[in-house]
């Protein structure tokens, strides 16, 4: 066990937190639903930190501590995919990636070069044929499109298909885990300055025990997404994005109710990580469909001990 | 970063494993209902002595008290696997990780040649004498007096919800020598001494867990005294840092979560919201133990934990909660003449919050420590 970033792991967070130096506050006129920037992706590309979870001495752990640094960014791009899912790719699938579940609206879709499908227990990977998808207007604070109509591919083998899933998982818990972070950095802000009755309304006690509830399950969500992607392993991924999608859906109200009617405004960009927190809500058929994973993988033997 | 034992580690859990399938006896489930209670501390004594012969009662102290200078990690895992075996050591825990390492630093000579060598051959257990009827959470407000007398000390008061004190030799006491956080003093007293009644308090929570301990001008010398007058709250602050992540309650919770679902997929009721809340419960207990870990790695390298550690305490009790209502709802019966371990685990599980400090000072400190909120105005 050793929580601490190696040297290398290190280096390529200190040059991620560099590049998002840049991307870290929205622009003062910004009033709409989501904030995109080219060139963020554009930076990423040539920085080569795509690849990182390639490189032996960083791996999928570091790529996951990099989506949950670029989650906490008010810009977005594709990026949880790109580091954690594409890597376990069988061939070389162009970026950036999105997911297709049953035909609903999801996240780049629209911007999509490869399509992962995720039909019933079918899982597909696609090149996006031109033409296929749609931008759609949302409340998520994601770029949002849907495909025209069902695309039919060929299902993946179930090695690859539970591959794939397990992926999914860990980038949504990473990307959750970052959200999180920044919707409470933010609303802990406003609790430090905003008075009330006379003093800071985050001197009362009512408030700071949600607040602290909210951090203890920020962090855990954390910790138990850069496990998932240290190990890999179905059960952890399954474990990490249940407690992200549960983290996520307590978390969010409390977040906004301390904003006030502030909070409500898209002045105020709390929503840029709420309202994607709630776009990963209903993501891999939410938190019904992790419980199920989690009790597949990590209930199937009946000792009480597998947990060394 | 790395998310798994190494080879030594893995071989040390083995050998606690190994240790405890031997040594723990057929009813010990049984036995395990009623940390304080008679059969249990009898059969701890027994149980600790013989963790001590083979080096694996305090392996993390230094060599000159008994010890093998082994790490943070090792103490770790061996807290982890008594708790989650329904902690056959008993009251005598306490030794092993504060108590003893109290004494070591702050204990006078004749204090650490009389206390220490019993508690590293399992011979001796302690009680904790702090809280009073008038102060819990509020500590500092304890009103148990010691009066010097030339060179004695002269102790009334009354002591509540100690644990072990029936059958203790021995209590770490607080008592007021001054006023204020300054004026409170540690007494090492023999629970012996004339003067001292220990009454046990009927409770949910298992035979002879929780006590009222009366002081009626207890005499105890001035060399009963741990550290100078006046010096407890900081050395109680020491040693209770000793124990930042406190019990390892995850092991537990998470060894009954599964033998819970094991015991549901036999009758063939392991469904629906029975999967979910299962699944839920898993979850919290796995980051329980990922916080908990994280603050072992950090005392490991030497760096000081903060408000983290009050994070794994509110994550540990989130998930002892989980599984205890787990339980109450899928298999009630573990109330009620069912499965001893599992009411053991519900007894103990719903006391998380409160014993050793309640949750909500846990959130006090997380929201103006690691979120930096103000203050409440006092
Ligand atoms: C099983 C068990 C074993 C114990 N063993 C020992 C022992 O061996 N030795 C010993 O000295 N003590 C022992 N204790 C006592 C324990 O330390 C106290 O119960 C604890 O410190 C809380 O004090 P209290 O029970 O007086 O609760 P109170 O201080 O009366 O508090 C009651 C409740 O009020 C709330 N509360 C209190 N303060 C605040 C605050 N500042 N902000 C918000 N909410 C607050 C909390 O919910 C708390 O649970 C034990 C307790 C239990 C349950």
């Amino acid at each position: 066990m050793d929580f601490s970033p190696n040297p290398d792991q290190i280096a390529l967070n200190s040059a991620l937190d560099k590049l998002a130096e840049n991307f870290k506050t929205p622009p003062t006129d910004f009033r709409r639903f989501a904030l995109l920037d080219n060139s963020l992706d554009q930076a990423l590309e040539n920085g080569g930190f795509f690849e990182a979870a390639n490189i032996p001495e960083l791996g999928p752990v570091s790529a996951a501590m990099m989506v949950e640094t670029l989650a906490r960014l008010p810009y977005t791009a594709e990026v949880a995919l790109s580091m954690l899912v594409r890597p376990q790719l069988e061939g070389d699938w162009p970026r950036p990636l999105a997911l297709v579940e049953n035909g609903r609206p999801g996240r780049f879709v629209a911007e999509a070069a490869t399509l992962i499908i995720l039909d019933g227990d079918q899982v597909g990977l696609l090149s996006a044929p031109a033409g296929a998808t749609v931008k759609v207007e949302s409340l998520f604070a994601y770029p949002m499109g849907k495909t025209k109509e069902q695309l039919a591919f060929t299902p993946l083998d179930n090695t690859q298909a539970s591959r794939i899933r397990t992926w999914l998982r860990v980038a949504l818990s990473a990307e959750v885990a970052g959200l999180l972070q920044s919707a409470l950095d933010a609303a802990t802000e406003h609790l430090r300055l905003r008075k009330q009755f006379g003093r800071p309304l985050g001197s009362f006690q009512a408030v700071q025990h949600r607040m602290a509830e909210c951090a203890v399950l920020t962090r855990g969500v954390r910790l138990l997404a850069l496990q998932a992607a240290w190990s890999g392993d179905a059960g952890d991924a399954a474990v990490a994005a249940l407690h992200a999608q549960e983290s996520a859906s307590r978390a969010v109200y409390d977040l906004h109710q301390f904003m006030g009617a502030m909070g409500m405004t898209l002045e105020f960009p709390l929503h840029l990580w709420t309202y994607r927190l709630k776009a990963l809500l209903s993501e891999l058929n939410g938190r019904s469909a992790q419980a199920h994973a989690v009790s597949e993988y990590c209930f199937l033997d009946n000792s009480e001990k597998s947990d060394d | 970063m790395e998310f798994q034992w190494n080879k030594e580690q893995q071989a040390f859990r083995a050998t606690v494993r190994e240790f405890l399938d031997r040594h723990l006896p057929d009813n010990w489930e049984r036995i395990a209902h009623g940390p304080g209670s008679t059969a249990q501390s009898h059969f701890s004594r027994q149980f600790c002595a013989n963790l001590a012969a083979a080096g694996l009662l305090v392996p993390h102290w230094p060599q000159r008290w008994g010890g093998q200078d082994a790490d943070a990690w090792s103490a770790f895992i061996l807290a982890e696997e008594m708790w989650a075996a329904g902690e056959p050591r008993g009251g005598q825990y306490m030794n092993v990780n504060w108590i003893g390492p109290t004494l070591m630093r702050f204990g006078s000579e004749a204090q650490q040649r009389r206390y220490i060598p019993p508690m590293a051959q399992g011979e001796t257990l302690w009680c904790q004498g702090f809280s009073e009827p008038e102060a819990g959470s509020d500590l500092a407000s304890l009103r148990t007096k010691a009066e010097r007398n030339q060179d004695q000390y002269c102790i009334n008061g009354q002591k509540i919800w100690t644990s072990y004190a029936a059958e203790a030799e021995t209590c770490f006491l607080l008592a007021r020598t001054g006023s204020g956080k300054k004026g409170i003093s540690i007494f090492l007293v023999p629970m012996d001494t004339p003067g001292i009644t220990v009454v046990e308090i009927p409770s949910l929570i298992g035979e002879g867990d929780i006590h009222e301990v009366f002081f009626e001008n207890v005499m105890v010398p001035a060399s009963a005294m741990l550290g100078e007058e006046g010096q407890a709250w900081d050395i109680v602050r020491t040693a209770l840092s000793l124990e930042r992540v406190g019990i390892p309650r995850f092991a537990l919770a998470s060894r009954m979560l599964r033998r819970a679902i094991a015991m549901l997929k036999q009758r063939n009721d392991f469904h629906h919201g029975a999967v979910t809340q299962a699944a839920r419960a898993h979850a919290a207990c796995e980051a329980a133990r990922l916080f908990s870990y994280e603050i072992i790695d950090q005392r490991q390298k030497g760096n000081t934990v903060g408000a983290e550690a009050s994070v794994a305490r509110v994550a540990t009790v989130n998930a002892e909660r989980m599984v205890a209502e787990y339980v109450v709802e899928h298999l009630p019966e573990a109330l009620a003449g069912g499965d001893p371990l599992l009411l053991a685990h519900h007894q103990r599980g719903i006391v998380a919050g409160i014993a050793s400090g309640a949750a909500e000072i846990q959130l006090n400190l997380i929201a103006t420590q690691l979120l930096q909120l103000p203050r409440e105005p006092r």
